[in-house]
């Protein structure tokens, strides 16, 4: 489902998509579903607080990923763990990406065309 | 052998060195981003687009001029009279650092050798403070902006004149420091300056009518409605960073400096005319 | 020995049951999916449309016209016409998704590239879109 060209939701692939999806939740969810433990989310912090440093320090950051790692913490001392994953896991994206739109332009900022 | 093993490296070296100095050019620049503008436009007078986004539409034009009436920054300026004629500790002031008065607004931004890097007014005027022995002010708010505010009106009028010495590299360089900060995508939403300011000017975004970047810094200190008070360039660079969910500078760091250099050479020519009323 | 023959005779009827029952409780099955897959397309279109019209999430409106709305931006191209101009779906979905990959220097935020919209948020919005 990932991905550019991820098929557009088509009425009959959905619903096998999502029958096949409970089935799996189902099968999956006594063994894992809110068994995120601290020690999971201290990690995935810590590599999330690590890209989001490495993004700033080409000037890459974006607006709220220092935001979103603070509500993490804030959710993880609250014993929300899964809200804590979601938030942490969040900041880690926006840094790696952040970190990736900074890098490709550097030494390669594009002059619009119509400027030339 | 040693001979042409260097003769190819320096050869290499001038190869990769030469993109980059081909974009450097200051002058043209100002004359394409110029043209630009006044092609997009025809029927606006090239020094109208000191007014922002007014100049752009007759209605918002209207309501912008009866603004002007009661300017809204007039106290602002008042107080910045006061604070510069106000003597330092040791009794000299800001008179001592700009002998030729405040109506020098039309200095800054400037390249400074010595110091090997860009000058803003607000940098200079704590320059000035600390050769005095007094503390740097803040960047936001009061006293800076009032005494901005003041410079502004006295400087009315006097044509903007960046200039990127030629007999200093650092300066070259330090203008296209700028030139790649404004041409850049950042944020989440990926947009540069540009996407806003150039081709996309005269449209709406939501509410707002997007403003030119030729004018766009003569009127500083701005009293904005949105802010409800006076604040500086510096903090309309980091109202747009954030815009588009970027992490915004500190002000006056040196990569909103190298930006305000490139961002005010391309309004060369154009006057003064601050301190200004926006929405 | 009596109990085996009885178990056998029950393991027989319950089978001959079940295997009666079987083609009914499909079709009942197929019959409630079809007609829930009727009803789900037409909520994912729904779903499509106000994720494109709210301004935290596609505020598509800001720089589209869509038939219908109420003051949109000008600054992309009016979105119609769609399935003419894009007979394959998942080509929407690819420009929603990033369209600096087509169009490298367009003002329109990468919604898929940089996680601005979710998957799913996507693929319902480009339902939507693919309606117009
Ligand atoms: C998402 C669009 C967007 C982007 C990107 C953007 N701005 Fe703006 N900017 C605006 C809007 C909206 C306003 C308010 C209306 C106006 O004056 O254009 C504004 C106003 C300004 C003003 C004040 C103009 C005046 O007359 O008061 C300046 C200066 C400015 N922007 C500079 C920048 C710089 C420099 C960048 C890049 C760092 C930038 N903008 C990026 C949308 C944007
Ligand atoms: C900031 C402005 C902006 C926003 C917001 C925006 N777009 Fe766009 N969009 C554009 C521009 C500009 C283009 C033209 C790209 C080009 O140069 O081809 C475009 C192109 C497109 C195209 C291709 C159109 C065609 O005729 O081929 C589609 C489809 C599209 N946008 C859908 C969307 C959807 C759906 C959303 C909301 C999720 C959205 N856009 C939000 C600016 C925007």
């Amino acid at each position: 489902m990932k991905g550019r060209y991820a098929a557009a939701a088509q009425p009959r692939r959905l619903a096998t998509g999502s029958l096949l999806a409970v089935a799996l939740f189902s099968m999956v969810l006594p063994a894992g579903a809110g068994k995120a433990d601290r020690a999971e989310f201290d990690r995935l912090h810590a590599e999330a607080e690590q890209a989001r440093k490495k993004a700033d320090s080409i000037g890459g950051q974006w607006r709220d990923t220092a935001k979103f790692l603070k509500q993490a913490k804030a959710a993880a001392d609250a014993g929300e763990l899964d809200k804590a994953m979601k938030l942490a896991r969040r900041a880690k994206d926006e840094g790696e990406l952040g970190y990736r739109q900074a890098s490709s332009q550097k030494g390669n900022v594009q002059i619009p065309s119509y400027l030339k | 052998m040693t001979g042409k093993i260097l003769a190819g490296v320096l050869g290499a070296a001038c190869f990769a060195l030469a993109p980059a100095m081909l974009h450097a050019d200051p002058q043209s620049d100002l004359e394409v981003y110029q043209r630009f503008f006044k092609e997009k436009y025809p029927d606006i007078p090239f020094t109208q687009f000191a007014d922002g986004a007014y100049a752009l539409n007759e209605q918002m034009r209207e309501n912008w001029e009866a603004i002007e009436e009661f300017p809204p920054y007039g106290p602002f300026v008042d107080s910045g009279e006061r604070l510069w004629a106000a003597p330092f500790a040791n009794g000299k002031g800001y008179a001592d650092c700009f002998p030729d008065g405040p109506a020098m607004q039309h200095k800054f931004p400037r390249w400074d050798k010595e110091q090997g890097q860009v000058v803003t007014l607000s940098l200079a005027l704590n320059q000035c403070r600390e050769t005095h022995g007094e503390k740097p002010m803040k960047y936001k708010g009061s006293p800076l902006v009032d005494l901005l505010s003041y410079i502004a009106y006295q400087s009315r009028g006097k044509k903007i004149n960046v200039v990127v010495p030629k007999d200093d590299p650092r300066a070259m360089a330090a203008y296209q420091k700028g030139k790649d900060f404004y041409f850049t995508r950042r944020g989440q939403l990926n947009f540069s300056c540009a996407h806003c300011h150039f081709k996309n000017s005269g449209m709406s975004l939501r509410t707002d009518i997007l403003s030119t970047a030729v004018g766009q810094t003569t009127g500083w200190p701005v009293y904005r409605s949105k802010w409800g008070t006076a604040g500086t360039l510096h903090r309309r660079y980091t109202g747009c960073n954030k815009q588009v969910r970027a992490k915004p500078f500190k002000r006056e760091s040196e990569q909103y400096r190298n930006l305000e250099y490139f961002h005010t050479h391309m309004s060369n020519g154009l006057a003064l005319n601050g301190p200004a009323a926006r929405k | 020995m009596p109990s085996k023959t009885t178990n056998k005779k029950t393991d027989q009827t319950t089978g001959r049951t079940a295997r009666q029952l079987l083609p009914a409780l499909l079709a009942a099955l197929m019959l409630t999916a079809t007609a829930a897959l009727a009803g789900k397309h037409g909520a994912v279109i729904e779903e499509g449309k106000s994720l494109t019209f709210d301004r935290k999430k596609g505020n598509c409106l800001a720089c589209h016209y869509i038939a219908g709305a109420v003051s949109p931006g000008n600054i992309g191209p009016a979105l119609a016409g769609m399935k003419a101009r894009y007979p394959k779906k998942e080509d929407l979905r690819a420009r929603i998704w990033d369209v600096t990959e087509f169009a490298p220097e367009a003002m329109m935020p990468p919604f898929g590239r940089h996680k601005i919209l979710s998957e799913d948020e996507i693929t319902k919005i480009t339902e939507y879109i693919y309606t117009l």
